[in-house]
């Protein structure tokens, strides 16, 4: 195969042409509730090419990987089209040249471990979350796998091979006590790793049912603005749904109003904030040696003592902005072209304990983990998974359907305080951008304060 | 096809064939100007097996080898789902238009020529607002075939057209979406959607104080989701088979305003969704769901609705609630064309009833909130501030949250005479409700 995509590079009239071949093997395993609704082994092969010509850009997709050269010339028709139209050509940041076979080295083998034991394993925890209370009246218990080999070959000689490992365990419980009241709880797993990260969940799975059973008698909060602690999860989606997306830099820079907004040396959040989008940490799902361009990993510095230090860049955001590529270019398969996205992402540890950061606090909310949240551009909203209300600097009792919103600008000055506790986490789901979804991101936080944070409610 | 299915015949109890082929090419626009053409071709394979009660599922795009998709569907009924349907013997599919000639003739170049003359319109009326917008077509065939008979073929198109405007000034960005799917080129009309925009981005220009209290609220057809969300779930077989739903044994109660009325129609012609039969091969068919605000049914597929003894509605599709199709899901329940009864009143006239409301675009965070019960607690997106019946402004860090079950009951004001498509499945008026509760920062 490396002899057939090197050539048909070499025969591309386009100025830059990529390669992506992609063959992945995965399996699912799937219940709801008392049921098994899927277990699968499926296989994926295919291949997309990119080409630059003048200035446009020019996308081919297939499956059959025969038709490659084909493809390539299709690529280059439609990308001529593009330059036709377009004022404004493309030009790429220069990327060093690599060739290299990145091999994953899995300590528990997945593919070793047979559908039937992994179905076994899945089952044990469904029975678990249905055990826990005769109130559990749902489950949903999802295990997946996936093994994918990436090869990556582009005209200026960089020819990479990569093997990506990911696995993902959903543990949810769904608890009810009549029509009007049904609740959840979940525990979510990811590495990018072997087989290790879905075993010995059995008191995660547990907890998730628990929590559901709670949940049924927390009070609904009531809306208005409070002070609010955020636990390293819900803050991780905080800091990479709200924060982390407007650092992509393919986002802002063709817009000079939303550029001028994220001027580097503008000053987001107080001395003690600081952000970092990090490729490198061996075993998390944002881990990626090289991205979709073949540029290899960095850390960088978004925020810095409260400034904003960085942005995320692919080759093409790079070129235009004249700073070096951060290896952020990332597609979530052979369908799809990179564009830019985080890795890991973090908010970095702070000096305060937890204690420190209710006492103070009258009347506030201490809000865990998030079902899920959403932002365009600054605003946005996010459901906690289960809150606590905080009354005279104690943790209370427990409150449901929080939903946090509001500007994240007015949000990140709003930070009062950062723990001392940071941890990074990899769930089962992942991030979506530009009809992308899910693309394997960790992300991570201490605690942090919040003051005045507007909460929805009834 | 035919190969692989004699070959499963001979090994397994039933067996069933889903081969896709999609073309599809995406021309994308970037702050105004021509970024990129895609020509994506998709091809691939989804096998279920049913054996010894068993149920096996696996999918394969390497259509060079389907020997290795046979073997993975096989191992996987080994220890599958211990089922209770099969696979249905063959019927007559319905043949709703699906098929237009304009779609699939559409070039490359009438496709930016749209594209320019969208971005040229918006220029023209807000010279300041950054324009993304993606036109696309797309053909797809659908094969489907098993062993108890079913042999059917479809081709499908698809033309569709997203555009996002957004201005940014300091300390705010306002942001629109307009979109539509549509079968035939001709349902989409390019100019509508333009000056759906523009009145918008008017309506927009002033930003004022949301109070905190409960008030009216008008949905328009692409706000309407906010609302219908919850519905589709709630009527979704699986949740009430689950005993999630909190329509389980209320079919013949009156559950709805009686102005209220919902279908499901997987049968209309040129809808969005229609087609001769859902992805298990079942044709598709029109299920009323509210009728007079009376619960009338519900949605199921094959699994389902063997579970729940209730009779297959033909909405067994794959990826989901609003099934995109694809192949590597395996087949659940997802909706057809959702259709919601007009009303008498225009939208302009329902605005001018209102004293104190929002009139509510799009929200953030779609299915936050306790769904299964109804709830819905969302941040606006886009939503307007209405007082003594005019718009007054854009409204921003906003929170609404209401029960759909319960708004829809006793505190419907009014359905709008004039439906629309929203979200490639929603035909719905603007519909507004009293009661909505609001939380503004100002």
């Amino acid at each position: 195969m490396k002899g057939k995509i090197k050539q048909a590079i070499a025969r591309c009239s386009a100025d830059y042409t990529e390669v992506r071949i992609e063959r992945e093997r995965r399996s699912q395993v799937l219940y709801r509730k008392d049921k098994l609704e899927n277990l699968e082994t499926s296989s994926e092969l295919g291949g997309i090419v990119r080409c630059l010509k003048d200035g446009g850009w020019g996308i081919a997709v297939f499956n059959d990987l025969a038709q490659l050269q084909e493809k390539v010339g299709e690529a280059t028709r439609v990308a001529q089209l593009v330059a036709l139209h377009n004022a404004e050509p493309v030009a790429l940041a220069e990327a060093p040249v690599i060739q290299e076979e990145v091999k994953a080295h899995l300590k528990h083998d997945f593919r070793n471990v047979s559908l039937e034991e992994k179905k076994r394993l899945i089952e044990s925890y469904n029975r678990i979350l249905l055990s826990t209370s005769d109130k559990i009246v749902s489950t949903n218990v999802r295990y997946t796998d996936s093994f994918r080999e990436v090869t990556f070959a582009n005209s200026e000689g960089t020819f990479i091979v990569q093997e990506i490992p990911d696995v993902t365990l959903l543990l949810i419980a769904v608890a009810s006590d009549g029509p009007e009241n049904i609740q959840q709880g979940f525990e979510t797993f990811g590495e990018a790793g072997g087989f290790k990260v879905a075993l010995d969940r059995e008191e995660d799975a547990a907890n998730a049912a628990k929590r559901a059973v709670d949940l049924l008698d927390a009070r609904s909060v009531k809306g208005g603005k409070y002070t609010v602690i955020l636990d390293p999860g819900l803050a991780g989606i905080f800091i990479h749904e709200a924060f982390g997306h407007f650092c992509e830099a393919d986002f802002l820079f063709k817009n000079e109003r939303l550029s001028k907004i994220m001027t580097l040396g503008t000053r987001f959040g107080g001395e003690m904030l600081n952000v970092v989008d990090d490729g490198y940490m061996p075993g998390l799902r944002g881990n990626i040696p090289y991205d979709d361009e073949g540029v290899a990993r960095a850390k960088t510095h978004l925020i810095t003592k409260g400034i904003l230090t960085s942005l995320l860049h692919s080759r093409e955001t790079s070129k235009k902005m004249g700073v070096a590529p951060t290896g952020n270019a990332r597609a979530i398969s052979y369908e799809h072209e990179p564009i830019v996205r985080m890795t890991n992402t973090y908010i970095e540890n702070g000096d305060h304990a937890f204690d420190e950061m209710l006492s103070g606090i009258d009347r506030g909310i201490y809000a865990i983990k998030a079902y899920g949240g959403q932002t365009v551009f600054e605003q946005f909203t996010f459901s906690a998974a289960y809150a606590y209300e905080i009354r005279n600097g104690e943790v209370g009792g427990m409150l449901k359907d929080v939903v946090l919103t509001g500007n994240l600008f007015e949000t990140l000055r709003s930070i009062d305080m950062i723990g001392n506790d940071q941890q990074v986490h990899g769930g089962s789901g992942g991030c979506g951008k530009g009809g992308q979804f899910p693309l394997p991101v960790t992300d991570g936080s201490p605690h942090i304060r919040i003051q005045n944070v507007t909460i929805g409610g009834k | 096809m035919e190969g692989i299915l004699k070959t499963l015949k001979e090994k397994v109890d039933q067996a069933e064939v889903y081969h896709l082929k999609t073309s599809t090419v995406p021309v994308e626009f970037h702050s105004g100007k021509l970024e990129s053409i895609k020509n994506k071709a998709i091809e691939g394979m989804a096998l279920r097996v049913i054996d010894g009660g068993r149920l096996g599922f696996a999918t394969t795009t390497d259509m060079k080898d389907p020997s290795e998709l046979i073997t993975a569907a096989i191992a996987s009924a080994a220890f599958g789902e211990e089922t209770v349907f099969s696979f249905p013997m063959a019927a007559d599919p319905t043949h709703p238009e699906v098929h237009d000639r304009a779609v699939t003739d559409l070039s490359e170049e009438e496709m930016i020529a749209i594209g320019e003359r969208v971005i040229t319109k918006l220029h023209n009326a807000e010279p300041e607002a950054d324009v993304n917008l993606t036109i696309a077509k797309a053909v797809e065939t659908v094969e489907i075939s098993n062993t108890a008979g079913v042999e059917v073929e479809e081709e499908r198109t698809r033309f569709s057209l997203w555009v996002e405007a957004g201005k940014a000034r300091e300390g705010d960005i306002f942001l629109l979406f307009a979109g539509d799917d549509t079968r035939f080129q001709e349902d989409l009309s390019v100019d509508t959607l333009v000056d759906r925009l523009i009145r918008y981005l008017r309506y927009g220009e002033k930003i004022v104080p949301a109070p905190s209290k409960k008030l009216p609220v008008i949905f328009t057809p692409y706000g309407a989701i906010t609302l219908l969300l919850p519905l589709i779930v709630g009527f979704n077989g699986k949740s009430v088979h689950m005993g999630i739903s909190p329509l389980k044994d209320r079919v013949g109660e009156k559950v709805f305003d009686p102005r209220f009325s919902l279908t499901d129609d997987g049968t209309l012609p040129h809808g969005p969704r229609s087609s001769g039969f859902d992805d298990e091969g079942t044709p598709t068919k029109r299920t009323p769901l509210v009728s007079d605000g009376i619960v009338n049914g519900f949605l199921y597929d094959l699994r389902t609705a063997a579970l729940a003894e209730a009779t297959p509605t033909g909405n067994g599709y794959k990826g989901g609630l609003f099934g995109s199709g694809g192949l590597r899901a395996p087949p659940s329940i997802g909706v057809g064309n959702v259709l919601v009864s007009v009303g008498d009143k225009d939208e302009n006239e329902i605005i001018d009833g209102i004293e104190e409301g929002l009139l509510v675009e799009s929200v953030l965070g779609l299915g936050q909130g306790n769904i299964n019960t109804g709830e819905f607690s969302n941040n606006v997106a886009v939503a307007f501030k209405i007082e003594r019946g005019k718009i007054v402004g854009r409204v921003k860090n906003t929170m609404i949250a209401g029960n759909t079950y319960a708004l829809l009951k006793d505190h419907l004001i009014a359905l709008s005479n004039a439906a629309g498509w929203a979200h490639g499945t929603l035909h719905t008026p603007a519909i507004a409700v009293d009661q909505v509760n609001i939380v503004g920062q100002g």
